[in-house]
């Protein structure tokens, strides 16, 4: 931090809120608001006069409440910049502060918070990790028995320059215990509170025992753990020093502890899951191992940066695998546990790889984006006409689209990844995507259909997944019915329900309908739109009798050859079971229902044209067969 | 002994589905009141454990799996959420099916006295008793109490809320010896008789 404050290409804001972030990649538009300090900073050299003479004394949230500070404060003794802060909600305005101050006039009550607006290229967030509160986990009596801390608490009464000087003392009395314990998974890996494990807590619950044993070598103390996880570079080998130190290790989640009210001792009851026995020990001071959780203005933040998040609250990265520092959108970048819980090197290293990439945006002129966004025909946007809708604005991941009733949905072109879900979604066929257009692509479902179709399978397959599955089943040479045609799309959310209807319409014999698998998914939620549309399309062919099998969702990843070979081969056999007296009745039946809900499509921009165009291509295809046989 | 199925079948009954789920931290066996007054080798985690691994004679065979008195101290204390007790109840249905007995007596109807009043079934805790129609002495085709083993946990309410003294706990807790035992108690010197 002091590094990064001296460096004259690096402007520090503490005490900054960001309030409103607008723009895209390389061009943010960033509201700060900049608290004041009531000190200015240009005239404070930090010497502390204020905090000696300041009166009021206000629990030290640096110290986790275990210490005072003044009104009159630096956050901590390493702050940068070393500029003093007056708590404002603590001051009584003696105006002491000012007196001691003297000729320097740094103090300024008249300060008013500022607000800021900066041009942004791009930006890092690393806003961090909060700790879960174990005072709900009434077994463990945290806040109700004064010697059960937090490690966070432990490690200021650890810390020399924390309030008790180095010294970790039992809170009920002052006296240095002898006998201590750590709880290993306190509301992490726990259903009711925090499902997920916290990743470094293993590690540093070892790391606080062998500082405990180093300073008291007589100590008796045990770490109390359900597994103990060490898998990174010489995290086993340091969980090894501690078992050679004489650090026990028991495994069994504690169930209770319980207090003797005047010793103020503890007593731990757990399984000992190595002896199956219940065991019963007395410690003098209990330390909990609290779940990492998101900050508790996580949500808020996400909104403001429009990023998503994750199941857990965390921020949710681009792709967990290979992408891991980028959010979803261009030019906003994840560094540390606010994108989920993470150790300090893995931080380290995410923090770099972040501002490798932030660097990037900054070093460029011009931004690639994805070949096949998303465009509005404004004319046949309904909120043009002053109708509300939305339904475009709602489904893209990305935030891309910006909608006011009145005005025509508006893609914001550097914001758009190209998924084509608000394509499929407009009820109106008011959006299309660059080379993924409704022209396109029903020309080519007229093609593939243009003989035999009854006899034909019609495989529509996302781009990242069951496409990539269907190649796997060709270079793999699983071996499937040669009655599959397939058409590629971005994602499942672009497999319009007109696509299938226009198929059926041609007489199609079966329909896949085929993406990622749910988590999987290249565009955030694209999936999740894609399969709505599918089961409502179930719901209706299910309505209209039509043979079960004849249209069929899929979720196949790339590494699926051998499920999209199979599937194809079912949905074959499944074609193969119907009479063809009874398939060509249905075909006949269905086909001016589904032709009534194409009547629209001809309006389409392109339509017409690209129609007549296939037409010549299906009449040479159909002159070519019959000339074959 | 593995690919018996006892884990599927236990998992197909209501309250076992989240068999799989335990990871053995032990808390439940920590928090039971059964294992700390009762009986040191009741572990709710190692039944869980030898169902899952299959071991189908030594689970009927445990204590636990008799002696759960379907409290529910373990189950809000669950990191997993598992519904232990559920968990119990079936494997206990499992080992009744395959003719294994409870080791407590269990509540024995009178069926020459029941009325069928439905006052047993009611306090049942455990749901153990049903009104069903039973072919009788002397009595034809009748409706009387029925107790299921499988399910009574021994506890008597129902013969103290019998008004015909038709069901109850035979043996050590039958009202006989009860009665006979505080008469004792009183009296130890058998001054009062």
């Amino acid at each position: 931090m002091v590094d990064a404050a001296r460096q004259p290409l690096v402007e520090v804001k503490t005490f900054t809120e960001v309030e409103k972030v607008e723009g895209f990649v390389g061009n943010f538009k960033v509201t700060l608001r900049e608290k004041s300090k009531y000190v200015r900073a240009d005239r404070c050299n930090g010497c502390g006069a204020c905090a000696k003479v300041c009166p009021i004394e206000v629990p030290n949230y640096f110290e986790m409440n275990l210490a005072p500070r003044k009104a009159a404060y630096i956050p901590m003794s390493q702050s940068v910049p070393l500029i003093y802060n007056i708590d404002i909600d603590a001051c009584i305005h003696c105006y002491k502060c000012v007196e001691a101050c003297g000729p320097l006039e740094a103090i300024d009550f008249s300060m008013q918070d500022k607000i800021v607006e900066e041009e942004i290229g791009a930006i890092i967030v690393a806003t961090g990790f909060s700790h879960f509160d174990p005072t709900p986990m009434e077994e463990y009596g945290y806040n109700r028995y004064p010697n059960v801390i937090t490690s966070m608490e432990m490690e200021r009464l650890n810390n020399s320059a924390g309030p008790t000087a180095g010294s970790l003392i039992r809170p009920s009395d002052g006296k240095k215990p002898q006998r201590l314990a750590f709880i290993n998974c306190v509301g992490s890996r726990d259903k009711r509170f925090v499902e997920s494990c916290s990743n470094f807590c293993c590690m540093y619950s070892i790391k606080n025992a062998v500082l405990a044993k180093q300073m008291n070598p007589d100590a008796d103390i045990t770490i109390y753990y359900m597994d103990i996880r060490t898998p990174s570079k010489g995290y086993e080998e340091f969980y090894n020093r501690a078992r050679s130190m004489g650090i026990h290790f028991i495994q069994g989640r504690p169930a209770m502890i319980t207090e003797d009210p005047e010793s103020h001792n503890l007593f731990i009851h757990t399984e000992d899951i190595a002896l199956g026995k219940v065991v019963e020990h007395e410690y003098d001071l209990v330390m909990l191992n609290q779940a990492a959780v998101p900050q508790p203005d996580q949500n808020h933040m996400s909104s403001v940066l429009n990023v998503a998040q994750s199941p857990g609250g965390w921020y949710m990265e681009y792709h967990p695998k290979l992408r891991p520092m980028d959010s979803p959108t261009d030019g906003i970048f994840f560094a540390g546990a606010c994108q989920g819980p993470k150790d300090i090197p893995s931080s380290v290293a995410q923090g770099s790889a972040a501002a490798a990439r932030a660097s990037r945006v900054l070093h460029s002129d011009s931004w690639q984006i994805e070949p096949t966004i998303a465009n509005v025909w404004s004319d046949r946007c309904v909120s043009a006409q002053g109708k509300a809708c939305g339904i475009c604005e709602r489904s893209c991941p990305y935030g891309a689209i910006d909608y006011t009733q009145g005005l025509a949905a508006e893609v914001i072109t550097a914001k758009c990844h190209g998924c084509g879900a608000c394509v499929g979604e407009c009820p109106h066929d008011a959006i299309t995507q660059l080379h993924y257009t409704d022209a396109q692509i029903l020309a080519q479902i007229r093609t593939l259909l243009a003989d035999q179709p009854e006899k034909k399978i019609l495989a529509l397959r996302c781009h990242w997944c069951s496409y990539g599955g269907a190649d796997l089943a060709g270079t793999s040479h699983f071996e499937y019915t040669s009655n599959e045609r397939g058409i590629k799309v971005m994602c499942s959310a672009r497999m319009d329900a007109d696509f299938i209807y226009e198929a059926y319409r041609l007489g199609a014999g079966a329909v896949l309908y085929s993406g990622c698998h749910p988590q999987d998914c290249h565009y955030i939620t694209g999936q999740v739109i894609g399969a709505k549309r599918a089961k409502r399309l179930e719901t209706i062919f299910e309505r209209m009798n039509m043979s079960p099998g004849r249209f069929r969702v899929e979720w196949i990843s790339a590494a699926e050859g051998d499920k999209y070979a199979r599937v194809l081969n079912e949905m074959q056999a499944t074609l193969d079971a119907i009479p063809p007296e009874d398939l060509h009745a249905e075909i006949e039946r269905m086909r001016p229902e589904m032709a009534k809900r194409l009547s629209r499509l001809p309006n389409i921009p392109g339509v017409q044209r690209a129609m007549e165009h296939t037409e010549v291509v299906v009449n040479t295809i159909l002159s070519r067969e019959k000339a074959s046989v | 002994m593995i690919g018996s199925g006892l884990a599927n079948e236990i998992r197909a009954i209501p309250g076992g589905e989240n068999l799989e789920m335990c990871y053995s931290c032990g808390t439940c066996t920590s928090k039971c009141m059964v294992q700390q007054k009762l009986e040191p080798e009741y572990n709710p985690r190692r039944l869980l454990r030898m169902v899952m691994m299959e071991m189908r004679e030594e689970s009927f065979a445990n204590p636990t799996t008799w002696l759960c008195s379907s409290c529910d101290l373990c189950y809000p204390a669950c990191p997993q959420q598992i519904h232990i007790s559920g968990v119990i109840t079936a494997v206990k249905k499992v080992a009744v099916q395959n003719n294994q007995h409870t080791p407590l007596h269990t509540a024995v109807v009178d069926q020459q006295t029941c009325v069928a009043c439905g006052l047993c079934a009611e306090v049942c805790p455990y749901d153990a008793i049903t009104i069903e129609v039973r072919k009788l002495p002397y009595r034809g085709s009748i409706p009387v109490a029925v107790v299921d083993p499988g399910l009574c946990m021994a506890c008597g309410a129902c013969g103290a809320a019998c008004r015909s003294n038709s069901i109850g706990i035979p043996a050590e807790y039958s009202d006989e010896e009860v009665v006979e035992n505080i008469w004792n108690w009183l009296n130890p010197e058998g001054a009062l008789s």
